[in-house]
């Protein structure tokens, strides 16, 4: 069984196709990438699979179930993690409390132990202290748990990024440009990071990424799409030789 | 020991108040206003947890109070009075000062409930839509009062006097102030415990980046919920506290103008900020109070240099200008009011050794 | 039958009162995304400018003594330009301050909305609670169509609200100054990088939606000649629900959301209570906000991650 299995997947948005027919299978323990020209359909892609828009047509398998319709929280709560292409954390919270909350949806006790402080919530809570240090201190960022994000330089706010993703301790992890925004030597730093975060928490990663360094040194498999359509799969070798590929990016004139 | 020591404090003082107002030293006057303060109190409270924490623009909070001041007083009249509406005192008058809390907290969850219709409409809309759609709220639920006849439509309704009466007949104390004292310190309990665990962060994550919750597992529609109802439930006590201390409610004395005050006081304070906002509801309270005999006072003033011309008087209708003003001046001047969304002990770091919150 | 023909022309005649000030609320709205919530109440100060205006004109008493159609002649281009005075005082002392500074815009909502307050409460505080009526200045004769009858007055009315209409459809899609309009709700910041003065557009826009709110609060007092310091709240609210219900930002939508609602007004005044009307009103701007979250014509939000 797959971990991720998508079918036939499209969307419309009023008039615009943004995805047709998109089909693709991801097993457990692999990375892979998904890569196309701007405006391509990657986004949407991981849109529809946590959950955020509900996809015209297709299926989204995960884990054995469908969840396609099913609201961004369940998707989470069933193992799925992301990150956004533009930092999306929570400003005007600690570090600490930004990876905290990635437990919102495993929280077991109700509205009322926790403004009567019971014996549950207490224990809830310790747990989700624990965890969330275990994870500030794997990513290396206990220093700045008392930190806002906002004063962090941007690096270090997508660190606290995919840490609140991995606090989750998700089976697979959605990364959306994670090299967007970083100097050469950041991005050195980050392919190391990825292999690592890969190899230490034993789960499946699939990236979108624009820049070529990151994909082919990463992934074990490719996708790209283009005008919302798959266009190639396969090792980065082969994507690197495919001629629709090269179309796609540079035009017809290139070959 | 250092570390309970503001808790002490805080205790002693309610203790004090309830003394001083039980011997007589508080006049009937300052009684009502130290009273009118803790409800306001917990008016703004309740209207910071969706407008502070939250990030929403709620502005017609004001018909929760309306809600839980009918409802409030509706069953404490039939539990302990003998009116025409119920007929006989469901408990008796002899019960009152015990089975009080049960007015209360059936006012809050009226009240909450109708939190319901502000909390679905706001899974598709924010912002301007939303203020629009709490506005709309506010004028159904006083409209809808007014249709009732039954409770007095227009009218009002009344007799409220009569269960604080039956509470004093127990036992002689300042049974709506020590309500009201207990109240506040429910309200600023429950939300400060809410807002301090994960559940109730969950809140917060809303305001500042609803899709970055939604897709890390947040259920946001369940915290926006939790959120109008625990605040308009709120509202609805400080709405049932009103309505028995002055012994009389009318649907209009919660229209637009209460909300508005309402919104004052937590802008006054600073959104996402309990101690602030206790502050700016005390402040505003005495404010309000203090015109009451500032304005005869400059009308004097000014009619004695002849600034003002014969015949024309001040009215306390300034006050409805001031008021507006200061919020004004706020926006320009100040918009994150007097803490942000800071406490009070972020700003003085040292509090937190004489004073212990959980 | 002939009954609700009647109601017809009456509601046909409330739906241009809140059509004129929800156009205003919209044009605002459609350049600066803000909900202007004083705009009831410079509908308001229009008609107590009109009075004071008509008042100081008018024989016998009058200052000038001119006659009425002179007076009536004068008193509406008068209290369209100072009412759009007070509007555009408003924008330049409360909100442009606040926006230069990039403030959030929920500040800027809620200066609006206390602006509203101290037009209102200081005018009931300056002038007191005495009632001002607007004199006569137009005769008023009554058309029967069939048994309905129909006022001279109810027809300059209607006509007005349509002239208006279409005025602003022109204004905003063909010229030049409606062109930038729209490019201002677009995009505020690219603006001035294409040569479009801001300010002026702002300005020009304040000044159309409170100088429409003027003639509409003219063409009330002299429908309904008794003023008082509350009339713009009410009103205001209710043409406010007119253009959200419409989708606010949406000219077409400001002018049949007002005739919509009114209409449904009319209707349930004419067969139930009148006190059900405001329940009514809002209970269906919740339903259609609820069903679409931006009104009829108003384009859905997308946000994008």
């Amino acid at each position: 069984m797959s971990l991720l299995e998508i079918n036939g997947l499209t969307q419309r948005f009023g008039g615009l196709q943004a995805l047709s027919n998109f089909s693709f299978r991801l097993e457990e323990r692999e990375l892979v990438g998904l890569i196309g020209p701007n405006g391509a359909g990657k986004t949407t892609v991981f849109n529809i699979v946590s959950g955020f828009y509900k996809p015209t047509e297709g299926d989204i398998v995960f884990c054995g179930k469908r969840v396609n319709g099913l609201k961004p929280h369940v998707v989470t709560a069933m193992g799925m993690a992301r990150t956004f292409q533009n930092i999306r954390l929570w400003n005007d919270m600690t570090v600490l409390d930004n990876i905290r909350l990635a437990r919102y949806a495993w929280l077991d006790y109700s509205f009322w132990s926790a403004v009567l402080r019971t014996k549950k919530f207490r224990q809830s809570e310790k747990a989700i202290e624990k965890r969330s240090r275990e994870v500030l201190e794997i990513m290396d960022l206990t220093e700045y748990a008392a930190e806002l994000p906002k004063n962090l330089p941007y690096g270090l706010q997508r660190r606290v990024e995919l840490a609140r993703a991995l606090a989750g301790n998700p089976k697979l992890l959605l990364l959306d440009e994670p090299a967007a925004g970083l100097n050469s030597a950041d991005v050195e730093g980050l392919i190391r990071h990825i292999r690592w975060i890969y190899d230490e928490f034993k789960i499946s990663i699939w990236m979108i990424e624009h820049q070529m360094k990151v994909v082919m040194s990463l992934c074990q498999r490719l996708a790209v799409i283009d005008f919302g359509c798959a266009i190639a799969e396969g090792t980065p070798e082969q994507i690197r030789q495919d001629p629709d590929v090269i179309k796609a990016y540079l035009g017809d004139g290139a070959l | 020991m250092q570390r309970y020591a503001l808790n002490a404090l805080f205790c002693a003082a309610a203790v004090v108040l309830v003394v001083l107002a039980q011997t007589g030293a508080l006049d009937k006057y300052m009684l009502t206003v130290i009273t009118f303060m803790g409800i306001n109190c917990i008016f703004a409270v309740s209207l910071n947890l969706v407008n502070g924490y939250m990030g929403e623009f709620s502005c017609g909070h004001g018909g929760f109070m309306c809600v839980g001041a009918y409802v409030g007083s509706l069953l404490s009249t039939a539990f302990f009075t003998n009116s025409k509406l119920f007929g006989p005192a469901l408990f008796g008058p002899e019960l009152a000062p015990f089975l009080f809390p049960l007015a209360l907290l059936g006012a809050g969850l009226a009240a909450a409930l109708f939190g319901l219709i502000v909390a679905l409409p706001s899974f598709h809309t924010r912002d301007d839509y939303l203020a629009i759609i709490t506005i709309a709220a506010n004028y159904i639920i006083i409209s809808l009062v007014e249709n009732i006849d039954a409770i007095g439509g227009p009218r009002g309704f009344s007799g409220m006097k009569k269960v604080v009466n039956a509470m004093s007949d127990v036992a002689d104390a300042p049974w709506m102030l020590i309500w009201t004292i207990i109240g506040l310190f429910v309200c600023v309990m429950m939300i400060y415990r809410l807002m301090t665990s994960t559940y109730g962060k969950g809140i917060s994550a809303v305001c500042q980046n609803e899709v970055a919750a939604e897709i890390m597992g947040v259920n946001t529609n369940r915290v926006k919920i939790m959120a109008f109802m625990v605040s308009s439930g709120l509202a609805g006590l400080s709405g049932a506290l009103y309505a028995h201390v002055y012994g009389y409610v009318n649907a209009q004395a919660f229209n637009i103008l209460k909300s508005t005050e309402g919104l004052v006081m937590v802008y006054l304070g600073g959104m996402g900020s309990i101690s602030g906002v206790l502050m700016a509801a005390v402040a505003f309270t005495l404010l309000i109070e203090s015109l009451r005999f500032v304005i005869p006072w400059l009308n004097d003033i000014l009619h004695a240099v002849n600034l003002l011309p014969v015949g024309y008087e001040l009215s306390q209708v300034w006050k409805w200008v001031i008021i507006p003003l200061v919020l004004i001046l706020l926006m320009q001047f100040r918009p994150e009011g007097f803490l942000g969304n800071r406490e009070l002990t972020h700003v003085f770091p040292r509090l937190r050794r004489w004073i212990t919150f959980r | 039958m002939e009954f609700i023909l009647q109601q017809c022309v009456n509601a046909m005649q409330w739906g241009s009162f809140y059509a004129l000030i929800a156009l205003g609320y919209t044009l605002v709205y459609g350049v600066l995304r803000l909900i202007n919530f004083a705009h009831g109440d410079i509908f308001m100060v229009g008609a107590y400018l009109a009075f004071f205006i008509s008042t100081a004109f008018l024989a016998p008493d009058g200052l000038f003594g001119f006659s009425r159609e002179l007076t009536l002649a004068l008193t509406i281009p008068l209290t369209m330009i100072f009412t759009s005075l007070v509007g555009v005082t408003l924008e330049r002392i409360a909100y442009r301050p606040l926006m230069r500074r990039g403030a959030h815009r929920l500040y800027v909502v809620i200066t609006a909305l206390m602006c509203g307050l101290v037009l209102e409460n200081g005018n009931l505080a300056l002038l007191g609670a005495s009632r001002k009526t607007l004199p006569v200045l137009l005769d008023k004769s009554v058309y029967d169509f069939g048994g309905i009858a129909v006022t001279n007055l109810k027809l300059w009315v209607i006509l007005a609200a349509v002239l208006v209409f279409l005025f602003l459809q022109f204004v905003v899609t063909k010229t030049r100054l409606g062109m930038a309009m729209r490019a201002v709700s677009w995009d505020k910041f690219a603006l001035p990088l294409m040569g479009i003065p801001l300010d002026s557009v702002i300005v020009f826009t304040f000044v159309l939606g409170s100088g429409i709110a003027g003639l509409g609060g003219m063409l009330f007092a002299m429908s309904y000649p008794v003023l008082e310091p509350y009339m713009g709240a009410m009103t205001g609210w209710k043409a406010f629900i007119a253009a959200v219900v419409g989708g606010i930002g949406e000219i077409r939508g400001a002018f049949v959301g007002g005739f919509l609602l009114a209409f449904v007004e009319v209707m349930v005044a004419a067969f139930l209570p009148s006190t059900f009307r405001d329940l009514f009103a809002f209970s269906i701007l919740l339903v259609i906000l609820w069903q679409w979250p931006t009104g009829i014509f108003g384009k859905p939000a997308t946000s994008k991650i």
